[in-house]
């Protein structure tokens, strides 16, 4: 084993460590757990919305300030899932379940305290998952070549439709349409512009961030507010102690090396990421217990488990995106979003072209989780308050920093009105079942998959043959049947439905 | 006489095809080229008949199978917010943010039926002077205060 990357994670260390950085790094943290704490906003819509105030910085530091809201947010969405039981999104559902039952029992302290101890443990080792295996994968993406990138993006793309929840045709016509939409604008070959329809913003092809937050921030704001009222916050008694007894600790560590080991490996695969590893330990964390029935009683393991594993498979999920360029969820369409906004092809080029961005960034994931920590203990009572505010008096808060965030990036009210027709789009697409993600990924690959394509068979002449003329290509295409076969495989879909179902 | 079992998924493949129908629409000027030297409407094209063929297999499945009904509409919530949204689009050249922040409140507030306009009000003024505070003065955001600036 080569231990060159002790060697590069110094260099990160050094560019990550500036004051200038560590405050950004702060301040990620703080905003990304304020707004992820608040009930019914996940970390998606919470990174949309914060996307924004990224934009001013320069390259590293705005990569700093967003890996850090998302970790903010995860540990947000944690937090309202054991003290309100109500889950920012997928990732956290199975934290309600022993998380909020240990609440009820005056052990939301606990609970809170193994959850960010579990995710400061995951996040280091998956930090280091990340400076080990990033290289060596970084320097395979570099024998790719046209027709490789088109396989390894279509491969991600089903992969991360199998592993959606929901309806997988849906989930396939939601991709394609993200495609169809990343192809609006100037086409970079003939120089003609495609489904402008007249209108000179779309030159440039629709903006990211009317099409996230609309289809997630303002949907997000919609569908609460349908719901009716929100549940309130309830608070327990048991929040001062919250750090684990001995007793807790016993009982949870082996269930936080599982979980960080779990997610770090499924963090990797395409369309993978937190959601999948926290149902996966979840349900290892049951099966292993001597007593099963505990669970779903307030059993420390299934806090521990899930979180470490959500934490890991978060650290994980920047393998693909930042060595191959693919972004594996929706979260890392929204990172791989943001780079190229700030002029960054997010690859292999980035490891060997701007090591600092590289190293800095996997370097102040660490320093991210280990801000989370140490915010997190002491000002956990503030968060518990920001819940106890009624949702009346945050929406609008909420609709406002969202209007603001766009408007001021480019000041054009042509933002604004795209905003509110994806808005409009999403909470159709929502009443019919439809979920956004897969939508965004397909849009951030559309342009990137058309160009490959158009290149391998410009090398080939037409000849789709090129596709299987290199190994990688085959594995890639390899694998991509298999995992076809496998949704149509009825048994394996039930099987998939009852794991989305635990 | 045909029973849709699944309107959840009628709806969906409804809107699907009506996508893939204005792609290839909207698409009909662009030269498709050859595989060898893909045109502007190669991609577009392909991707359109792919969709309208999810949106068609939605639509027979929605006949076959059931499925759970749609959701009803919300329209209140949903057209206040879009019409605060593009009232502050309308209006934060013209009046300035302070002003603007205050009538996306009020009007976002009135999403929910139950108003209670004195604490509304109170919400308007201070959300106006925390975001003239922060974005106007703290983040120095190219954004008028007031009118006229």
């Amino acid at each position: 084993m080569d231990f060159g990357f002790l060697q590069n994670l110094a260099t990160g260390f050094g560019a990550a460590l500036s004051f200038n950085n560590l405050g950004f790094a702060l301040m990620g943290c703080l905003l990304g757990t304020l707004i992820g704490v608040l009930p019914g906003i996940g970390p998606i819509p919470t990174i949309a919305m914060l996307l924004p105030i990224t934009f001013g910085l320069d390259p590293l530091s705005s990569l700093i300030m967003l890996a850090g809201i998302y970790y903010g947010a995860q540990y947000g969405g944690s937090t309202t899932s054991i003290l309100v039981n109500i889950p920012g999104e997928a990732s956290s559902i199975v934290t309600c379940i022993d998380g909020h039952q240990m609440a009820k029992q005056g052990r939301a302290g606990v609970a809170l305290g193994v959850a960010a101890l579990g995710s400061f443990f995951a996040g280091c080792v998956g930090t280091v998952f990340i400076a080990a295996f990033g290289p060596p994968l970084a320097s395979i993406a570099q024998e790719f070549n046209a027709p490789e990138n088109f396989s390894l993006m279509l491969l991600g793309l089903v992969t991360a439709v199998v592993l959606a929840h929901g309806s997988v045709i849906k989930a396939i016509g939601m991709v394609l349409v993200g495609l169809l939409f990343g192809l609006v604008g100037t086409d970079v070959n003939s120089g003609l512009t495609r489904y402008t329809f007249g209108v000179s913003e779309l030159w440039d092809g629709i903006d990211f961030l009317p099409l996230v937050i609309g289809m997630f921030g303002i949907v997000e704001i919609v569908r609460n507010l349908e719901r009716g009222t929100l549940p309130r916050a309830q608070i327990y008694t048991g929040l001062r102690e919250l750090w684990p007894s001995v007793q807790d600790f016993k009982d949870s560590w082996r269930a936080v090396l599982r979980g960080t080991g779990l997610g770090s490996i499924l963090g990797i695969l395409p369309g993978g990421g937190a959601v999948l590893a926290a149902f996966a330990s979840y349900t290892v964390e049951k099966k292993l217990a001597a007593d099963p029935s505990r669970f779903g009683k307030g059993a420390i393991e299934g806090v521990a488990g899930p979180e470490s594993a959500n934490n890991a498979a978060a650290q994980t999920s920047f393998i693909p995106l930042l060595t191959l360029g693919l972004p594996s969820n929706a979260i890392m369409a929204l990172m791989m979003g943001a780079m190229i906004i700030h002029g960054i092809q997010p690859g292999s080029a980035v490891m060997t072209k701007r090591p600092d961005l590289f190293w800095g960034m996997v370097a102040s994931m660490w320093i991210g989780n280990l801000m989370l920590l140490v915010i997190n203990f002491p000002l956990i009572g503030i968060w518990v308050r920001l819940l106890s505010v009624p949702y009346r008096l945050l929406y609008p808060a909420i609709l406002l920093f969202c209007v603001i965030g766009i408007y001021a990036t480019n000041t054009n009210i042509a933002q604004l009105v795209m905003t509110a027709v994806f808005a409009l789009f999403g909470y159709i697409l929502v009443k019919f079942e439809c979920e956004p993600a897969p939508l965004v990924l397909g849009f951030i690959l559309g342009p990137l998959m058309e160009e490959n394509l158009r290149r391998a068979l410009v090398i080939s002449r037409g000849d789709p043959k090129i596709f299987l003329e290199s190994w990688i290509s085959i594995v890639l295409l390899a694998l991509t049947v298999l995992v076809i076969v496998l949704i149509v495989l009825p048994q394996i879909r039930k099987s998939r439905e009852q794991a989305f179902q635990e | 006489m045909v029973r849709v079992r699944s309107p959840q998924d009628l709806g969906a493949g409804a809107v699907f095809v009506t996508i893939g129908a204005a792609g290839l629409y909207f698409g009909q000027d662009l030269a498709f080229g050859s595989s060898a030297r893909m045109g502007p409407g190669y991609f577009p094209t392909i991707l359109s008949y792919l969709i309208i063929a999810i949106g068609l297999v939605l639509a027979v499945k929605s006949l076959a199978t059931d499925g759970p009904p749609i959701e009803r509409f919300s329209f209140r919530p949903l057209f206040a917010i879009l019409a605060a949204i593009l009232a502050f689009g309308f209006l934060i050249e013209r009046i300035g943010l302070a002003l603007t922040a205050a009538v996306l409140t009020v009007g976002s507030a009135y999403a929910r039926r139950d108003v209670n306009l004195k604490e509304t009000l109170l919400l308007a003024a201070g959300l106006a002077l925390f975001v003239v505070g922060v974005f106007v003065y703290g983040l120095t955001q190219p954004l008028p205060a007031w009118w006229g600036r």
